[in-house]
């Protein structure tokens, strides 16, 4: 038996400008969505195309995969790789917070406004203004080691940016802070959409409160979930370079604890001169961006055909 | 006897116009009758150094005034850099072919990539060489291929560390000359709970100054070309020693237990508080850093000597520059703009609103009356090789700041350091195809 999705998944063009395009109704839709696409394919297309020809050169000479050979054995970009990919373990932490967040804000009858404000808070301020923060509330001398000491816990105050067996976990305290208002507001949005006669139901045949959003809420929530692991995914393999910056001066030190893939693509091209090492770089960085991107395609058209056989 | 004087008199005549044509030679293409343009011209610069040398701003605006009373058709917009953004802005404006006329470099490495890589146009096409050689350190850093690739502005001594006699004597401590004495008072100190040295290395710049002060005492600038080239490595034992010597340090306790958490300015703030001995600061600062606190408890000397070489126990000399950029479609007026700066009336309002001195030695020093910034001044007249200019930034970057993090957090030794830096070098010299040519050319 063929499926078709649903009525209101087809397009169909306004009748009036169905009319003025009668005769070339089958490609509708490219139509519509040609000037937008032509912006787009001028600006990431040419970018694109020009990223791969210089990771070919050097200095205008084709050199064939010279500079990927230099970019993949060179230590300093496996290093770089390495704390992206360990940067990775935050997502699950962050979906998980994001949720329980979400879930409390969602059951929380008195100051939700306040608390939805106060989570989202982290993720409007800018990361400049998060850097100069925690860079100086995260000193040895610093607020917060100040606050521990004065509490007893001296062996808790840790030089928390500057000794670099923890940089990069205090970097991902940062970076889960930030970003956890994002998910938390993406999925109680969801949340709220939910049908309340399911939750009711649910209640009314006995679901208590981790019951309930275990085996109701969170199959509901199952793509604006999926969506916020993939997006998040790709934060942390290539959008992470302005924690990294602000808070470490552009170094990432202290030595190399905190370099990742864009800070080794920015001093490859902007403070090494080397363009072209900083454009094969950018080309395996897309590569691997790519592949959640791809990865999230997939899932949601899967995920599609689950909720249109249903 | 005839025949020898006639050879005097040939070699004679034969010197005299080789060195005619050399001078002719180095301002080959600077046409002094050239017209200077009476159509409006704008001029953009990039500068930095109001960090190191306050009241710069100060001195810009008024020379760029006074530039417009002279020059009324010409307008020059300046723009301050960042510490952090001053190379990688340049970079992306050469990238890009636009952006200023007028760039602000620091002295050595900094002012010849750019002209490697042909960004800049030599300032020598532009600017007489009579005038020329009155630039303090133009000749010793900037020069390659003949030319002069850019125009010192002041001058930098190298770094001055600057001791509090009046903390050292509370604890019936001297002010330390020699390495050894130096450890003696971290002991001495670290037991009262009062850091020696204060520093800061979170934004990596302080460890390059530390490379130059401590590492410059064993090698010259021209071993540590050798290096980069290949000839020398920087695990021989006279490259290597100074990390070893900075694992002392740490091992003495003689840094602020803080010094990877804070940045350079920052840590110099516990020196002024009084919460520290000793502390490095940029030469052009270092008379505002004494008088701040008093500048009869402050000894400004170099860093105590740990080795017997050449310039064991002398400061450094580099020049901060201004370049010409090669996009630039007004270059004679950009160099008649740095001859302007160069004028009397300049050189002393420099020294006026900055306290520090200008990259010229028609400057009277005479007329400086400070005991601290007379004894500076000398001492960057003739000074030791700013060894940091010497390396390629990425090296600098790379192994020089990332290593200093480590060895002064305590999790990498001296020895391991310096086999990074020979690791990072020789593979620096695969990634630039062109270091090892460049490097040499420069070296001659």
């Amino acid at each position: 038996m063929i499926k078709t999705a649903p009525s209101e998944y087809r397009f169909t063009a306004p009748r009036k400008l169905g009319a003025v395009f009668g005769r070339i109704r089958p490609s509708g839709p490219f139509l519509w969505i040609l000037p937008a696409g032509l912006c787009v394919l001028f600006i990431f297309g040419y970018s694109v195309v020009d990223l791969v020809q210089q990771s070919f050169k050097y200095q205008g000479d084709w050199v064939g995969f010279e500079n990927f050979l230099l970019v993949l054995t060179d230590p300093l970009f496996r290093t770089a790789i390495t704390h992206n990919f360990l940067l990775l373990f935050t997502v699950p932490i962050l979906t998980v917070m994001s949720f329980t967040c979400a879930v409390l804000l969602f059951e929380t009858r008195k100051g939700m406004k306040f608390y939805r404000s106060a989570v989202f808070l982290p993720y409007i301020l800018p990361i400049p203004v998060i850097g100069v923060v925690f860079g100086q509330l995260l000193q040895l001398n610093g607020a917060l080691n100040s606050a521990l000491r004065a509490m007893g816990f001296e062996s808790l105050a840790l030089d928390w940016l500057g000794d670099p067996k923890q940089a990069l976990w205090t970097m991902s305290g940062i970076i889960i802070w930030k970003e956890v208002g994002f998910g938390t507001i993406l999925i109680l949005a969801r949340l709220i959409s939910i049908p309340l006669e399911t939750l009711e139901a649910a209640r009314i045949d006995g679901a208590g409160f981790f019951r309930l959003h275990w085996q109701v809420t969170l199959p509901q929530l199952r793509a604006v979930i999926l969506f916020y692991i993939i997006n998040e995914s790709i934060v942390m393999v290539s959008w992470v370079f302005n924690y990294v910056y602000v808070m470490t001066n552009g170094q990432g030190g202290p030595g190399n604890a905190t370099v990742v893939s864009e800070l080794y693509i920015y001093r490859s091209a902007f403070q090494n001169n080397a363009p072209e090492l900083a454009a094969t770089a950018a080309l395996l960085l897309l590569l691997a961006t790519l592949v959640f991107i791809i990865g999230f395609f997939r899932i949601q058209r899967n995920m599609s055909k689950g909720v249109f056989d249903d | 006897m005839k025949i020898t004087g006639k050879v005097i008199a040939a070699g004679s005549a034969v010197a005299v116009l080789l060195s005619t044509f050399t001078l002719i030679g180095a301002s080959a293409s600077v046409d002094p009758k050239k017209a200077f343009p009476t159509k409006p011209v704008t001029l953009t610069m990039w500068w930095w150094g109001e960090q190191e040398a306050p009241g710069a701003q100060a001195w810009v605006d008024a020379t760029v005034a006074a530039y417009k009373k002279k020059r009324p058709n010409v307008t020059i917009k300046t723009v301050l850099q960042t510490t952090d953004g001053l190379v990688p802005g340049f970079a992306a404006a050469a990238a890009a072919k636009s952006g200023p006329d007028l760039q602000y470099f620091w002295g050595g490495i900094y002012s010849q990539q750019p002209g490697w890589d042909g960004q800049i146009a030599p300032v020598s096409d532009h600017i007489p060489a009579a005038e020329l050689k009155h630039y303090i350190n133009a000749t010793t850093e900037l020069s390659f291929q003949g030319k002069i690739w850019t125009a010192p502005w002041y001058v930098n001594p190298s770094f001055p560390v600057l001791a509090r006699t009046d903390i050292l004597s509370k604890y019936n401590l001297k002010v330390p000359t020699t390495w050894k004495d130096l450890l003696k008072v971290c002991d001495v100190l670290s037991k009262e709970g009062v850091p020696t040295l204060a520093g800061g290395v979170k934004d990596g710049w302080f460890g390059g100054w530390l490379y130059s002060i401590i590492g410059g005492q064993s090698v010259t600038n021209k071993d540590v070309v050798a290096a980069v080239v290949g000839k020398q490595k920087f695990t021989d034992a006279k490259h290597a020693d100074w990390w070893t010597r900075l694992q002392e340090t740490k091992e003495r306790k003689c840094w602020n237990s803080d010094i990877n958490s804070l940045e350079l300015y920052q840590a110099q703030q516990l020196w002024k508080d009084g919460k520290a001995a000793m502390t490095v600061v940029a030469g052009p600062d270092a008379p505002n850093f004494a008088n701040a606190v008093g500048a009869s408890k402050v000894v400004v000397m170099a860093m105590p000597k740990w080795s017997t070489g050449k310039f064991a126990g002398k400061m450094g000399s580099t020049s901060q520059t201004i370049g010409i950029t090669q996009w630039s479609k007004n270059k004679d007026v950009a160099a008649d703009f740095i001859m302007f700066g160069h004028e009397k009336a300049q050189l002393n309002s420099w020294y006026k609103l900055t306290g520090s001195m200008p990259a010229d030695d028609r400057f009277d020093l005479n007329s400086v009356k400070d005991p601290v910034k007379k004894a500076l001044f000398k001492s960057a007249l003739p000074g030791a090789p700013y060894l940091e200019n010497f390396i390629p930034a990425q090296l600098d970057a790379d192994a020089v700041f990332a290593n200093v993090q480590l060895v002064l957090a305590g999790t990498k030794t001296g020895k391991a350091a310096a086999a990074d830096m020979q690791a990072v070098m020789e593979r620096l010299r695969k990634t630039d195809r062109n270091l090892v040519k460049n490097f040499t050319a420069w070296n001659k």
